[in-house]
């Protein structure tokens, strides 16, 4: 089943291809998510020692600074190793790594990454809807504007989504004992 | 054994707030003796000092707010005290960097940073201090969202998420037994709009940051007004409803009942988160490009939202007082007057965020006589109420210093004739924000110089009784 998904979620991006060179929205907020999830899906269920939990999310964060970067935009298109690398390293830099790390992560360091993304795609909102020139050689100044909204369409989306569970909790963590009564450390 | 979670962090946290609340209050005195003519000062260190004492007062009150909600929520479930500890770090780096933005890079765009000002300084500033400046915010933030992640993520668990720890369930199912308490309800509440705010903070922030290192990308100016005021206007009320839990956890042990969690208290605070997020719209009403529905929202929400302040806390607090033959003493004193100035300091903001009120007062010093009344006599008293019960407990008996008599008579005193005096400049059109008065309105500031000296002088004893007290204390150990 693991593999069905991985696979046909590898032929979407591989058709999402189609569009990529005229749409930076197909290219970054559909093709670089669904890349992303096959990696995720490949590595899930895998277990690794506790001591690679914070060198992965490092890895798995970079990855994304880098793929995200306009220049690495251009380079996708009018490269071919950036973009072979791309179907490669997008799943095995970000995916793999955030599936093999996010379950074990601290709940607050898991909560830090959360609303760092939200604020962080805000501000890429802002870049690619105020940004006086074109970011990407490869991109008309239009499409630039339709990502900047995209990505504020992500926040909306992520925080809804990351929110809700939230407000509903778990029942089976949910602490039956008597409040505790000692954290002092004066 | 008085149970007291993390103390010696808290403890030194108040100091810290304490001593810096003194500070910015001889700010606050130099500005106004200035405006009154009483001294002589350069227009641009005015500006500086101005900036100082605003992003002073509000860090003030956000650390010693966090520190007793950190302190309270610690008695209903363990907080890691690394993340504390972290929270504090980032704070102090945070201020570094705005004092060295201020008093070294001569920054004076005043706390609330509103673009494009940081960016048009005429030469008073250079780029790099107003970047500074927004760093030292942005590092302030991100000790705050530490902060209310990790009691988010305790709270959340030991009352199964928030919809448990705000009381929404209790709301539905009203079974007391699992009912969160206040506090916990105020924290929960409070960690949703803040982080809210925080958020907002940190996109505009970065977006100034930006826009000031490459003009060429001009933040839409409306929106970066709205983003600053969204978070502005959250931050500094969340420190109040944050300073609030002592009044929750203190008052009791005068009156002798416990502060309870009732259906209209979780209801109140239901409408509290989000009657905050909305209401900052009263700060744009003379925006008359803003939608207009926005600007009707937001003179209801100003008259909205004192009701579940006054509904759940005033009101609780008279009951709760009536008839309970409670001792007064520094602490209780304190605390009580902290709620009334909170509930009066609605009534300005009410009047205010009339939009036909507010199109001739919201330049005024109408508007720092509110907000000097929701802080000086609100959580600043919250704050020095509950240091004096941190390091002291409550009095065994009525007390009867003429030292404490006399400094909380002169604070209570001194900060109401203060707040009235910019009230009553407000209403005599005086404008805010102003370095040079007019002759015929240095009355007004020398008679607010006045009752400033007399709040400043209370303040200083009230830091010294908690010093006092906080050394006692070590010794003792």
């Amino acid at each position: 089943m693991k593999i069905l998904v991985v696979g046909f979620a590898f032929v979407l991006s591989l058709v999402a291809q189609i569009w990529v060179a005229e749409d930076p929205v197909i290219h970054v907020l559909v093709q670089f998510p669904l890349l992303v999830f096959v990696g995720y899906c490949l590595a899930s269920g895998m277990r690794i020692q506790q001591i690679f939990m914070g060198p992965l999310l490092v890895l798995a964060v970079a990855a994304i600074l880098f793929w995200m970067l306009p220049r690495t935009l251009d380079a996708i298109l009018t490269e071919w190793g950036m973009f072979i690398a791309k179907f490669v390293l997008l799943p095995l830099t970000v995916g793999v790594p955030l599936a093999l790390c996010w379950r074990h992560l601290n709940p607050v360091v898991r909560g830090f990454v959360k609303a760092q993304a939200i604020s962080m795609l805000g501000i890429l909102g802002f870049l690619y809807t105020h940004a006086p020139v074109r970011i990407c050689n490869s991109y008309l100044l239009d499409d630039q504007v339709r990502l900047g909204y995209g990505f504020f369409l992500v926040v909306v989306g992520l925080s809804i989504v990351w929110t809700i569970p939230v407000f509903i909790g778990d029942r089976h963590e949910m602490e039956k004992n008597t409040p505790s009564r000692s954290v002092e450390i004066s | 054994m008085k149970y007291e979670p993390q103390a010696g962090a808290v403890k030194l946290t108040m100091l810290l707030s304490g001593t810096v609340f003194l500070l910015m209050m001889i700010f606050g005195l130099v500005l106004r003796a200035s405006q009154g003519n009483f001294i002589e000062l350069d227009p641009a260190i005015f500006y500086q000092i101005l900036t100082a004492h605003g992003a002073g007062m509000v860090g003030s009150a956000a650390l010693s707010g966090g520190a007793i909600m950190w302190y309270f929520v610690g008695k209903y479930t363990k907080l890691n005290p690394v993340i504390y500890w972290l929270f504090l770090g980032l704070f102090l780096a945070g201020v570094v960097l705005i004092l060295g933005s201020v008093f070294i890079g001569e920054y004076g765009g005043a706390w609330t940073f509103l673009f494009p000002l940081p960016a048009i300084s005429g030469g008073a500033w250079g780029v790099e201090a107003a970047v500074i400046f927004c760093l030292g915010y942005v590092l302030i933030g991100v000790g705050f969202l530490l902060y209310y992640l990790e009691m988010g993520y305790r709270i959340g668990k030991k009352y199964n998420g928030f919809s448990g720890a705000l009381g929404w369930r209790y709301i539905v199912n009203g079974d007391l037994e699992k009912a969160p308490p206040p506090t916990v309800i105020a924290a929960a509440s409070v960690i949703i709009f803040n982080s809210t705010g925080i958020i907002f903070g940190a996109i505009v922030l970065v977006a100034s940051i930006v826009n000031l290192l490459l003009p060429e990308f001009a933040v839409d100016a409306l929106l970066a007004k709205n983003a600053i005021y969204f978070f502005g206007h959250v931050f500094v009320n969340a420190t109040i409803y944050m300073a609030v839990t002592a009044v929750y956890e203190i008052i009791p042990e005068y009156t002798g009942k416990p502060w309870k969690t009732s259906r209209l208290f979780a209801i109140g605070w239901a409408l509290v988160v989000v009657f905050v997020q909305l209401v900052y719209f009263h700060h744009v009403l003379q925006d008359l490009v803003m939608p207009a529905w926005m600007l009707a929202l937001g003179q209801i929400m100003s008259y909205a939202s004192g009701i579940p302040l006054i509904g759940i806390t005033t009101f609780s607090l008279c009951v709760y007082i009536k008839g309970s033959g409670m001792k007064w003493d520094l602490t209780s004193k304190l605390l009580v007057l902290s709620v009334a100035g909170w509930t009066i300091g609605s009534i300005p903001a009410v009047i205010d965020g009339m939009i036909a009120v507010n199109k001739v007062m919201h330049n005024t010093l109408w508007v720092p006589g509110h907000f000097h009344t929701y802080l000086l006599l609100g959580e600043v008293a919250m704050a020095f109420g509950f240091s004096v019960w941190l390091v002291r407990g409550k009095a065994k008996k009525t007390a009867n210093n003429l030292l404490e008599r006399l400094t909380f008579n002169i604070y209570a005193l001194g900060g109401f004739g203060f707040i009235l005096v910019f009230l009553w400049s407000g209403a005599s059109s005086i404008p805010r924000r102003w370095a040079v008065h007019l002759e015929e309105w240095h009355f007004h500031s020398q008679i607010g110089t006045v009752f400033a000296v007399g709040v400043v002088l209370a303040t200083a004893v009230l830091v010294m009784i908690y010093t006092a007290g906080l050394v006692r204390r070590e010794t003792k150990k």
